[in-house]
């Protein structure tokens, strides 16, 4: 199987890789897992007034794991929060042109966007 | 497979009545369905109430291999996830003898392709329960109707680790092989290694114990609310440990490849 050119794209120059530090202020971590092949994904989100700032993430994982997070960390920048949570897996198919059996990485994508978006929503909540 | 040697028996009944029956070929759906089912009870070829287990006790034809049938069935086995791989391996040979294609080839196209998708089914359903860790994911599939939540939990300290590591291990093949760096990185990496390989037999260890629980479950076959309970918990302990270990598993292959 041959990876598209954008997915090789973003393996090659993965944009925003890295971590922010957990307790900080605005800050959501997710960190989603797909127990089928073992990858792990983190990804995080910097807030400030609602609107996602900056976005960071860390894949184990093969290079269509590590495209789509790292192209969900694209799109989460300048997002307000609520626009964030309507990213669906779905786009991230189309954009990278995953074929049926890398439809998971896609998935774990948008999990790990939940995930951070709700780890943010908890820590904003019980302030 | 096996469901093309159930029509293949549908359409050979057909034109077999044929010259009996003068009504519609195209039979309504439900009554297309209403035959499958006893398609399943009833030989495919001479019709006679099926007693047998894989061939017809009256005119002795190989029967298509149910798909509602489970691979533990399927052999005779009780579900269980103990079990001994000579018997299974025994009871492997005798059917593969009984379905082999090379014994059908001189038989009709009905029996050759019930030969065929009965063989297939056999060779998936061997390799299935031949390796425990298979059979255990059989099993959690199987029982996954019965039990409402065995989905697996996030471990989110292993992943933590797991990325931790990660990091470490780019580190590494970032840095210069010959380097003092490089060496105190090689020996935390093989330090880890060990860790981790002490975990992957701790979950064996752990499977194999929820194994035993579970089969002796079965074996008390109690129907009581606390038995019922008990049933999810093992169910969904072993999801989690088998999940885990798939994670475990991925990380240590890279780490030993890295620092090889």
């Amino acid at each position: 199987m041959a990876y598209s050119e954008k997915v090789v794209d973003h393996f090659n120059n993965p944009r925003n890789m890295g971590s922010f530090k957990k307790e900080e202020d605005g800050v959501g971590t997710g960190i989603v897992g797909a127990p089928e092949c073992g990858d792990v994904m983190k990804l995080q989100i910097k807030v400030e007034n609602d609107t996602i700032v900056d976005a960071k993430f860390k894949t184990f994982g093969c290079g269509s794991a590590i495209a789509s997070s790292s192209l969900a960390t694209e799109w989460l920048k300048g997002k307000t929060v609520q626009e964030a949570g309507k990213i669906k897996n779905t786009d991230i198919v189309q954009e990278l042109n995953l074929p049926p059996v890398k439809i998971h990485c896609s998935v774990l994508a948008e999990d790990a966007i939940k995930a951070a978006l709700a780890d943010y929503q908890k820590k904003a909540d019980s302030k | 497979m096996r469901l093309r040697g159930i029509f293949f028996s549908l359409s050979e009944r057909q034109s077999m009545n044929a010259h009996t029956h003068s009504t519609d070929d195209r039979c309504e759906n439900t009554d297309d369905r209403r035959e499958l089912q006893m398609a399943r009870s009833m030989c495919w070829h001479c019709q006679s109430e099926m007693a047998g287990e894989y061939f017809c006790d009256r005119c002795v034809k190989v029967q298509p291999v149910s798909k509602d049938l489970d691979y533990f069935t399927c052999f005779g086995l009780p579900r269980r996830l103990a079990l001994d791989p000579q018997t299974l391996e025994t009871k492997f040979y005798e059917l593969s003898r009984a379905f082999h294609p090379d014994f059908y080839q001189n038989k009709s196209d009905a029996e050759q392709t019930i030969s065929l998708g009965n063989s297939a089914m056999l060779n998936t359903a061997y390799r299935t329960l031949r390796d425990p860790i298979q059979r255990a994911e059989y099993l959690l599939d199987l029982e996954a109707g019965s039990v409402k939540d065995i989905r697996t939990t996030p471990p989110a300290d292993l992943f933590e680790e797991i990325l931790d590591l990660q990091d470490t291990l780019d580190e590494f093949r970032a840095s210069e092989r010959a380097s003092e760096h490089a060496s105190t990185l090689r020996t935390k990496l093989h330090a880890d290694r060990a860790v981790l390989e002490q975990r992957q037999r701790d979950m064996e260890a752990q499977l194999q114990q929820l194994f035993s629980r579970w089969d002796a479950l079965q074996d008390r076959a109690e129907v009581t609310e606390q038995a019922r309970v008990e049933r999810g918990r093992i169910l969904k302990d072993m999801r989690d440990i088998l999940s885990n270990r798939t994670y475990v598993k991925n990380i240590v292959n890279d780490l030993v490849a890295t620092i090889a």
